[in-house]
This record gives C-alpha cells, sequence and structure tokens, in this order.
C-alpha cells in the first residue's frame, strides 16, 4: 500500500495516543501527514469504526470551520484506508502559548496587545460555536499565529480537530470553553483578566453566548475538589 | 509547457498536464475522448483556479482506482468528478467537462513511464494554441468558481472541498 511507504519515509514531528504526525512534500507543498495507526489493544471491529469515525469527524470539523471564515489547516488528501489525514503545514508560525509565554517574559509594557489576542481568540471561539463545532481540545498549544510577510496582523490559525465534533447544546460549548480555561490558567499564570478579556470577546461575538456561559459557571461548580451543594 | 508531476504516494505514476486555448475542433476532441482515443481528461480550464488543484484531483484518483473505490467507471471520468465540490457525477461533468462550444481545454494524462510522446500526438489532435500550464489562472471565471467559501485563498477553499467532500 502506497501511503504507510510514503509516510515510513517522512520525518516523524510527533507521537501521542491517538497517532502519529509527520512532515513531508506532497504534491509540490510542505504537508502535515496525521496517522491514526492500529490499536491492537483495541477490538478489531471496534477500532476500525472508532478510527474511521474520528477521522472523519476531524476532517468535517475542519470544513465546516473554514466554511465559516475561521483559519484551519487545508486539508490536501484523506486515506480511509490507513487512516491518514494529508493537510497544510502551517509555515513560518508560533503557538499562542509560546506567544504568551515570551511576551510575558519580555517584560515590556505588551498587556495591551496580549488583551487584544484574547479578544481575538474569544471572537474566532464565538465564531466556531455559533457553526455548532466543538474542538474538544482547546488549548494554547492548538491555535497558531502565522506571520504573514507585510506588517499586517498574523492570522490565527486553529488546529488539532482530532477531539472535535458537531453539537448545538451549551453543555458541550460550555465545556469546550472550560477545558481552555484550565488550560490557559495552568500553562500561564497570573492570567485571569487576560481570559476574562476572552469570555467577554466571546460573549459579545456569539449570538447563543448567554445559555454557553451559564453552562461554563455549572461546570465549573462540579470537578475535583469542588462541592457540589446547591 | 506542460507539467508533468510525479506522485509521492505512487512513485512510478506520473501525472502531466497540457493547456490549450483557442480550441476550435472541441466537439471533436469530446467525440474522440468519449470513443476512447485519447488517453487523458479533457478538462474545462475556465473552472480551474490552478495546476495544483489538478494534481490533488488526480492523485486522489488514482489512490481511489488502487484501492478499488471509485466512484465513477473509468480514471480518467474520476478526475473529473474529484474536481467538483459536490457528490453529482452528472453535475461535475456538465461543469468541469468541456462542452462541444469550449474554446479552451486542459488535458490530464495519468501515465506511467518517463516518456512524453502523447503530448506531441494530442497536440496534433487538437486544433488550438498550446499554453504554459501556470497560464491557466489567466482562463479562469472566478465569477463561475467562487461559492460559500469565505475563509482565505480561493484555491484553498476549493481544494479543502475537494478532499473533505465524500463525507460531507
Amino acid at each position: 500500500m502506497a501511503v504507510p511507504q510514503f509516510v515510513g519515509k517522512a520525518d516523524l514531528v510527533k507521537q501521542g495516543a491517538e497517532g502519529r504526525v509527520y512532515r513531508a512534500q506532497f504534491l509540490g507543498k510542505p504537508t502535515i501527514v496525521k496517522e491514526r495507526f492500529r490499536k491492537r489493544y483495541r477490538h478489531p471491529v471496534l477500532d476500525e469504526k472508532l478510527t474511521h469515525r474520528r477521522t472523519v469527524q476531524e476532517v468535517r470539523s475542519i470544513l465546516r470551520c473554514r466554511r465559516a471564515g475561521i483559519s484551519a489547516p487545508v486539508v490536501y488528501f484523506v486515506d480511509y484506508t490507513s487512516h491518514c489525514i494529508f493537510m497544510e503545514e502551517i509555515a513560518g508560525s508560533s503557538t499562542v502559548r509560546d506567544h504568551i509565554v515570551s511576551t510575558q517574559q519580555a517584560n515590556s509594557c505588551k498587556e495591551l496587545e496580549l488583551q487584544q489576542l484574547a479578544e481575538r481568540i474569544g471572537r474566532i471561539l464565538a465564531k466556531m460555536h455559533d457553526e455548532d463545532v466543538i474542538h474538544g481540545d482547546l488549548t494554547t498549544s492548538n491555535m497558531l499565529l502565522r506571520c504573514s510577510s507585510q506588517d499586517t496582523e498574523s492570522d490565527l490559525v486553529l488546529i488539532d480537530f482530532g477531539l472535535s465534533y458537531i453539537s448545538s447544546l451549551p453543555e458541550d460549548k460550555g465545556v469546550d470553553l472550560y477545558v481552555l480555561e484550565k488550560a490557559f490558567l495552568s500553562s500561564h499564570p497570573n492570567t485571569n483578566v487576560l481570559f476574562e478579556k476572552l469570555l467577554q470577546s466571546y460573549t459579545k461575538s456569539s449570538k447563543k453566548s448567554p445559555a454557553v456561559i451559564k453552562k461554563l459557571d455549572e461546570v465549573r461548580l462540579r470537578g475535583r475538589k469542588r462541592s457540589m451543594v446547591g | 509547457m506542460h507539467l508533468t508531476r510525479v506522485l509521492e504516494l505512487y512513485p512510478d505514476t506520473r501525472v502531466t498536464q497540457i493547456l490549450y486555448k483557442d480550441v476550435k475542433n472541441a466537439a471533436e476532441l469530446r467525440r474522440k475522448a468519449m470513443e476512447g482515443n485519447i488517453n487523458g481528461a479533457l478538462v474545462n480550464p475556465t473552472m480551474l483556479v490552478g495546476p495544483f488543484q489538478v494534481l490533488v484531483a488526480a492523485n486522489k484518483a488514482v489512490h481511489l482506482q488502487t484501492t478499488g473505490k471509485m466512484k465513477t467507471k473509468t480514471l480518467n471520468a474520476e478526475i473529473i468528478f474529484n474536481l467538483s465540490p459536490t457528490n453529482n457525477i452528472s453535475e461535475a461533468f456538465k461543469r468541469f467537462g468541456i462542452s462541444d462550444g469550449d474554446h479552451s481545454i486542459l488535458v490530464v494524462v495519468v501515465h506511467k513511464s518517463d516518456e512524453v510522446q502523447f503530448v506531441s500526438d494530442i497536440s496534433a489532435m487538437v486544433d488550438g494554441q498550446q499554453l504554459p500550464v501556470d497560464d491557466v489562472s489567466s482562463l479562469s471565471d472566478f465569477n463561475k468558481i467562487k461559492k460559500e467559501e469565505k475563509c482565505g485563498p480561493l484555491l484553498d477553499a476549493v481544494v479543502c472541498r475537494m478532499a473533505i467532500k465524500d463525507v460531507l
């Protein structure tokens, strides 16, 4: 089979529990190949169904986001036999995580810039949730800032839709935001104000935000070390 | 002038694109293609954004042929079908295949060896002028091509749609 051979010669970038990510040249473009390999600890029929479903969901969510005007990697080719997704490599970019860390370390008065970034993220997530796309793994490592050649604002690109799905439920959107909140506050200490700005921007931009924020507040009361006394 | 590329996933397979404008015998070429006398897909270049789009379609077609999962009956038909953003085969042919009154044609040939003799064979059949394939965007009718895709460059939107349409 062609794809496994191709992937065998490509550069492995990362391996996670779910799959492997490679870099390669494909049809003349720098490409990322995401391979969901077979899990032999699972029953084969279940494994095939799950892996196929996750691949399909990932690809559908990317397309839905793009159609709503949200930047996400362009998908070039999907092989449903080996469950590989060939997509655009976002060149010359840094993660939002790295950007925030380096901006904070530089200790200059870049508070305003970070707040504007937080507001942008809030707007984009509002758009995404209004399209009923749940990202599923919102962290600052899954958001890229693509630097453009001119001095224009860099493009904010969402990546890693591996756990994403389509849902209109405020609960699911609330949980999506909760995941981001937890990841944000643990990766970037002392950024509560920044995250608040993000949520404010989200609330302003999303048409369905009241229900979602209400659910977010409810979800925050659940979980570890939380009193469930109503 | 023509553009040949090896498919990375199928290293013994090549895709060659040849572009013609001011074509006067589109009807005859279409008939020849249907009779099986031209071993290539005849594509309407006014619907194309660039050569990369054709490569993506051809790559997918070769892959589906190898795994026995083509939606159409021949490789050339599959290439034309893959260019379309929808899953309707007749619609794909109407929009991306050539019609009798067309004045430009892009011929796509999938072949094994390095030989390019067939390029001159095909050019001999076409009553028109050959153009460099990279000039295809000069023939594009962007109004026809633009659909709901709002994000970023048109080529990205088109290619992404082509790659994912089978699971929409």
